[in-house]
């Protein structure tokens, strides 16, 4: 087990090394002006030549990166262009938000999609299969982007439902403030005991926690569905039926419990794709994430803040790969480390 | 029933509870407004680095000596409470505002105004350099400080400025300081909090010299909201009290709603063409002349624009002083151009230009398009490409001519409220180019600038001078403009006090500001 990580560690190093190559090569031959968009927008030529050479700007792309490289070591994550700030203090400041709609997007999600993919395949054929698949190819298939202006016009505009943007009340943030602790707003709010706060975040992160969610949805749905059909014609499931145990315990303890790895490596996966796919989401919601602030940073060639992202996100999903190959070795015996 | 069964019940009951009183809860007694942007709030924190969009919230932090109303073409006494200029405009003395306390409870004074307009000269960033004809400054007393001159140059429109020059604490003017959300001003309003540089709250400052009689806001939250259809939405549902930009479509769509005011605001802003004066045919100005001809000036307004925006009349815009309706001007018209190409011998046209232009911008690419298609009917092609600013500059300021491109559009606006800008700073020659970009060089035309600096700003004979400096611009084609900018404003029907002012692009001066 111990040789088997060791190895997924060194590996997992050679890729990010591999993924900051790619990166950093990509930032520097997209063409740019680093220095002059440090400058701003009047900057004289003068100016803009100081810049290069104060960022480094002028040594051959090598030495830039491996400054660069040595700088990560150090935790110097280099200074973003834009905003002109510590590009580690940005990620810290960016990451929380996103992570908190992630989590609660995939929370909504696996726990609609899961079940729904479990009688779906129990009920195949029937009225409530055809729904899900609707739904779910439904959820995989519709822009993001389109469904969370649809929820805002009709839930946030119209019905009056639902707050527009934010991740908490500008009055509320103002009047009633959630003491900063971990940067998770709910988290904050419970622990501090300011639970009009807590609601408050509560309702803000239901529109884009639902559009984030549908993704996820559809996915763990048809994986479960596919999955749970092929083990409920397995013998051992025939077995417990024909013994007269409870259909929902069949279904649950001994047909799910055996369909559900795929569907953890799909759990781990959509986190880290979903640290991506939430550009659209946070810039529509006005959601102060990560995704928006790559969004930004994409747009405007901040390559130091491209490479903060890549690299965050690269780490990510090495990171969940390997703790979700862990987790299945321990759910299934079937499955071995080697 | 079973443990899991009641931690369930529990659980989902605690969360009808939290959502069912979720509409609770009520407010303090706070008056708070909402002030949306597109892009970022606050791209330069340092008060002596600004060039960009931060003036929206700088200038409700931070003071300047004067402050300049171009409708009146007369300054506000703000920091300094009177001025004296020499002759020869090249020593400006400025008496200081006393009883003015910085946010950091020191106070403000001559020594203060010093300091921050020295740093922000050595550091030189942003807009620093329209302080470039400053001499030195000289400390009188403690509430007098004296400006000596290189050359004569409007201190008054420079000193107030809506970018580099703000007076801060020299005391709290650590740059790392100012970058991790702090500032040190004088204005009417003082940093509470900030998220990245897209959401800043700021409160009112207690202690600032205006007083805070009568009706104003307690808090403003400056927003960045990216997308347009956000925006509007968010004005829909009273959730902003002021955006600063919205497209005509969405301006259209709102005129009808009682709850949105729309205003429709005169700028200093224009598009700008810039021929490659030195190339050929380009050198030629029978050629710029007829290109000039060929732009559907009304159209491109009416279509590119939603016919928010004016037909641009010489370089210099609507509404700042230089402006005349004595500049010639060019209109669209393919018979004149046709007979000018003769003239030059080319009657069949048959070039090729490279023109670029900045991306992301919707009515520029659209102004682009109709000025292409009116040029093929001469058998002109225009090699339109959008690039990002950076890449666009790489290329125009490459030390290789050959290299060069033929047509650069770019927008224009003023560091402060000078027509000198669009004049020097476009066309006046440059041996190495920074934004004259096509490549102008008219020795006559860079002395009659020089001089116009001497005369007071906004006089008769300053502004006779204008009107001479553009004529020979366009008489030469050295570049145009295409159009003047307007700028359209979506606010709340219920703000108050709310006034648009040219000289400092969507500020709001929220201490004006009150909800009705």
């Amino acid at each position: 087990m111990i040789a088997y990580i060791v190895r997924r560690l060194l590996i997992g190093l050679l890729s990010l090394v591999g993924a900051s190559i790619v990166a950093f090569t990509l930032t520097r031959i997209v063409p740019s002006d680093p220095a002059a968009m440090w400058m701003g927008p009047r900057a004289t030529p003068e100016q803009i030549e100081r810049t290069q050479i104060e960022l480094g700007l002028d040594q051959p792309i090598p030495v830039q990166y491996w400054r660069y490289v040595s700088g990560l070591a150090r935790g110097d994550w280099g200074i973003s262009i834009v905003t002109k700030r510590p590009v580690l203090r940005d990620l810290a400041t960016y990451l929380p938000a996103s992570i908190e709609l992630i989590l609660f997007g995939l929370l909504i999600g696996f726990a609609v999609g899961i079940p729904l993919g479990v009688f779906s395949s129990a009920k195949s054929g029937s009225l409530l299969d055809h729904g899900s698949r609707l739904v779910s190819i439904a959820g995989v298939a519709l822009p993001s982007f389109w469904l969370a202006m649809l929820l805002q016009l009709t839930l946030a505009k119209w019905a009056n439902l639902f707050p527009l943007t934010g991740r908490i009340d500008l009055l509320m943030e103002i009047t009633n403030p959630v003491r900063r602790i971990t940067g998770f707003l709910l988290l904050d709010a419970l622990f501090t005991g300011n639970l009009s706060a807590l609601r408050d975040a509560l309702w803000h992160i239901v529109l884009p926690a639902v559009t984030l969610a549908m993704y996820p949805l559809g996915l763990a749905t048809r994986m479960v569905r596919t999955t749970m059909l092929e083990v409920l014609s397995e013998d051992y499931v025939r077995t417990a039926r024909a013994s007269g145990i409870r259909e929902l315990k069949v279904l649950r303890k001994y047909a799910l419990r055996n369909a559900i790895g795929p569907v953890l490596t799909i759990a781990a996966l959509t986190f880290g794709y979903s640290l991506v796919s939430t550009f659209l989401i946070e810039s529509l919601f006005t959601w102060p994430g990560l995704g928006r602030y790559a969004a930004k940073a994409i747009v405007s060639v901040d390559y130091p803040a491209i490479m903060g992202v890549t690299m965050l996100v690269a780490v990510t999903y090495i990171g969940l790969n390997l703790i979700v190959d862990l987790v299945q070795a321990l759910l299934d015996p079937r499955v071995r480390l080697s | 029933m079973s443990t899991r069964a009641r931690c369930t019940a529990v659980l989902v009951l605690l969360c009808i509870g939290l959502l069912a009183t979720a509409f609770g809860g009520g407010a303090a007694d706070l008056k708070v407004a909402v002030h949306l942007q597109g892009a970022e709030i606050v791209p330069y924190w340092d008060p002596s680095d600004g060039a960009s969009g931060e003036i929206a919230l700088m200038n409700n932090l931070y003071e300047t000596l004067l402050r300049y109303d171009p409708d009146t073409n007369e300054f506000i006494p703000v920091l300094a409470t009177g001025y004296q200029q020499s002759e020869d405009a090249k020593t400006w003395t400025f008496t200081i505002r006393r009883g003015v306390a910085f946010h950091t409870g020191n106070v403000m004074n001559a020594h203060a105004v010093k300091a921050s307009i020295d740093r922000t000269i050595e550091r030189d960033r942003g807009s620093a350099y329209i302080w470039a004809p400053v001499e030195s400054i000289e400390v009188i007393d403690d509430y007098t400080v004296r400006f000596h001159l290189s050359q004569p140059a409007p201190l008054d429109l420079i000193a107030a400025a809506g970018y580099c020059a703000y007076v801060f604490d020299p005391e709290f003017s650590d740059h790392d300081w100012f970058i991790a959300g702090n500032d040190s001003g004088t204005g009417p309003y003082t940093v509470e909090s900030s998220e990245g540089s897209e959401k800043v709250i700021i409160k009112r400052f207690d202690d600032y010299w205006g007083g805070w009689a009568g009706s104003h806001f307690d808090r403003v939250v400056f927003l960045t909201v990216p997308e347009a259809s956000t925006r509007r939405l968010m004005l829909e549902t009273g959730q902003a009290d002021f955006c600063e930009s919205l497209p005509p479509t969405d301006i259209e769509a709102m005129r009808g709603n009682p709850r949105i005011r729309i205003e429709v605001n005169p700028s200093f802003q224009n598009l700008m063409v810039l021929y490659n004066n030195q190339r050929a045919p380009l050198d030629n100005a029978l050629v710029r002349r007829a290109l000039s001809y060929l732009v559907p000036y009304e159209d491109i307004v009416e279509v590119a624009l939603g016919g928010y925006g004016r037909v641009a009349r010489g370089v210099i815009p609507h509404g700042l002083w230089g402006h005349s309706d004595r500049v010639e001007t060019f209109t669209y018209n393919p018979t004149v151009a046709r007979a000018l190409l003769t003239q030059a011998g080319y009657p069949n046209g048959g070039f090729k230009f490279l023109l670029t232009y900045p991306a992301g911008y919707e009515d520029i690419r659209k102004t682009v398009e109709l000025w292409k298609a009116a040029c093929a009917e001469l058998n002109i092609e225009l090699d339109a490409r959008a690039m990002p600013t950076a890449e666009r500059n790489a290329i125009a300021r490459s030390p290789d001519p050959a290299r060069r491109q033929d047509i650069y559009l770019l927008y224009w606006w003023p560091d402060y409220a000078n027509p000198d800008s669009f004049l020097s700073g476009m066309f006046y020659t440059q041996v190495r180019p920074a934004y004259n970009l096509g490549y102008y060089s008219n020795r006559d035309f860079d002395g009659l600038v020089d001089f116009a600096t001497t005369l007071p700003s906004g006089t008769p004979e300053a502004i006779d001078m204008m009107v001479e400096l553009q004529n020979i611009l366009q008489r030469d084609a050295a570049g145009i403009a295409l159009w003047d900018m307007e700028y359209l404003r979506a606010m709340s029907s219920l703000l108050g006090g709310y006034r648009d002012n040219a000289a400092y692009p969507n500020v709001v001066f929220w201490y004006d500001c009150y909800r009705e």
